[in-house]
């Protein structure tokens, strides 16, 4: 028969298992595919806060399967339940696979428990944008807020995920903070596993 | 022999649910499997400390039944797969070989920009790749 004892052929590219498979897509063409996701959401919002909600919506979806996805290829995978396994989870393994590089670094917040702040010189989704001075403090980093909140909801830990720009001195551009804060639940349940 | 896979959400809502026996006992099937959800959140909420590790993908053997015997996996999203085996010998590395394989399936049907999380999963590929996994998990451990 054919195939006994060798690897076997796939007649079919689409029956191939899903293997790690080459990790690089080009930059120009996702740049020009997540301009176009912004055009097509921005003519058909009339304001900035809807159109930062769609894009988190995007990026949701994303995250959601991203962490399916990420838990199904590193075989020994476990599951996370606790806050700083999941949060350097995200800042380096997810990272690592969408971007390319693991986040510059992960902070937690000094005025509220439940704060943490990913932080990065430049998103790479924000690498061709320049946003037009009368959108204000709009950062199409919302994308990759939804893709992180996408991530923390599917595995049980619900929070609210913005992206904000946090002007640096020295630097002329300013460096992008994804903030993260926490629901209740997750602090009452960090709080009883100690 | 496999009679009986299941795909149950975080919420304990059914995805899928398909049986491959001809005899007409499928919702007994359905009462076992849902039965053995409540096995689930128990070991997930009081894992033994000394038994298995915490945080293992793998429930293993969740109970044994007359004739059969159900298996259990919790994937990274609290999604659960339970398998509803008629053998007596089943080795532990079959079932773990494949509960592997029927997570690339699930893995691969959501991934799917069409499916809705949460929702039953409509997809005939998926159908069809559980069922070769189905027939080639018989297979294997009589082999």
């Amino acid at each position: 028969m054919i195939g006994v004892g060798k690897i076997k052929q796939y007649s079919n590219v689409l029956d191939k298992p899903l293997a790690k498979g080459k990790q690089e897509v080009s930059l120009s063409a996702f740049a020009f595919l997540f301009s176009e996701l912004v055009q097509y959401n921005q003519t058909q919002v009339d304001n900035i806060a809807e159109l930062e909600r769609r894009l988190e919506d995007a990026g949701y979806a994303v995250g959601a399967r991203v962490l399916e996805l990420l838990c199904h290829r590193d075989k020994g995978n476990r599951r996370e339940t606790r806050l700083l396994g999941i949060l350097s989870f995200v800042h380096s393994t997810v990272w690592k696979v969408l971007f390319g590089k693991v986040a510059d670094s992960l902070e937690k917040g000094t005025e509220h428990e439940d704060e943490y702040m990913i932080s990065e010189k430049e998103l790479l989704v924000n690498r061709f944008i320049s946003i037009p001075k009368d959108m204000g403090t709009f950062n199409c980093g919302a994308f990759v807020a939804g893709i992180v909140r996408g991530v923390l909801d599917s595995a049980g830990f619900p929070a609210v995920v913005t992206a904000h720009f946090v002007p640096m001195e020295g630097q002329q551009r300013p460096r992008t903070t994804i903030l993260i804060k926490f629901a209740e639940e997750v602090l009452r349940r960090e709080a009883r596993l100690g | 022999m496999i009679v009986c896979v299941a795909v149950v959400g975080h919420q304990n809502n059914p995805l899928y649910i398909q049986s491959f026996t001809e005899a007409d006992d499928a919702l007994k099937l359905h009462h076992m499997v849902h039965c053995s959800l409540d096995v689930v959140d128990e070991r997930v909420n009081n894992p033994k400390k000394s038994g298995p590790t915490l945080n293992e993908t793998f429930l293993g053997l969740l109970y044994p039944t007359e004739n059969y015997k159900v298996y259990g996996y919790l994937t990274n999203t609290k999604v659960k797969f339970i398998v509803v085996t008629t053998d007596l010998d089943v080795r532990d590395a079959d079932v773990r070989n494949f509960f592997r394989r029927f997570h690339a399936a699930y893995v691969d049907a959501v991934s799917n920009p069409f499916h809705v999380p949460g929702k039953k999963i409509t997809s005939r590929a998926f159908a069809e790749r559980v069922s070769t996994i189905v027939k080639s998990f018989g297979l294997s451990s009589a082999g």
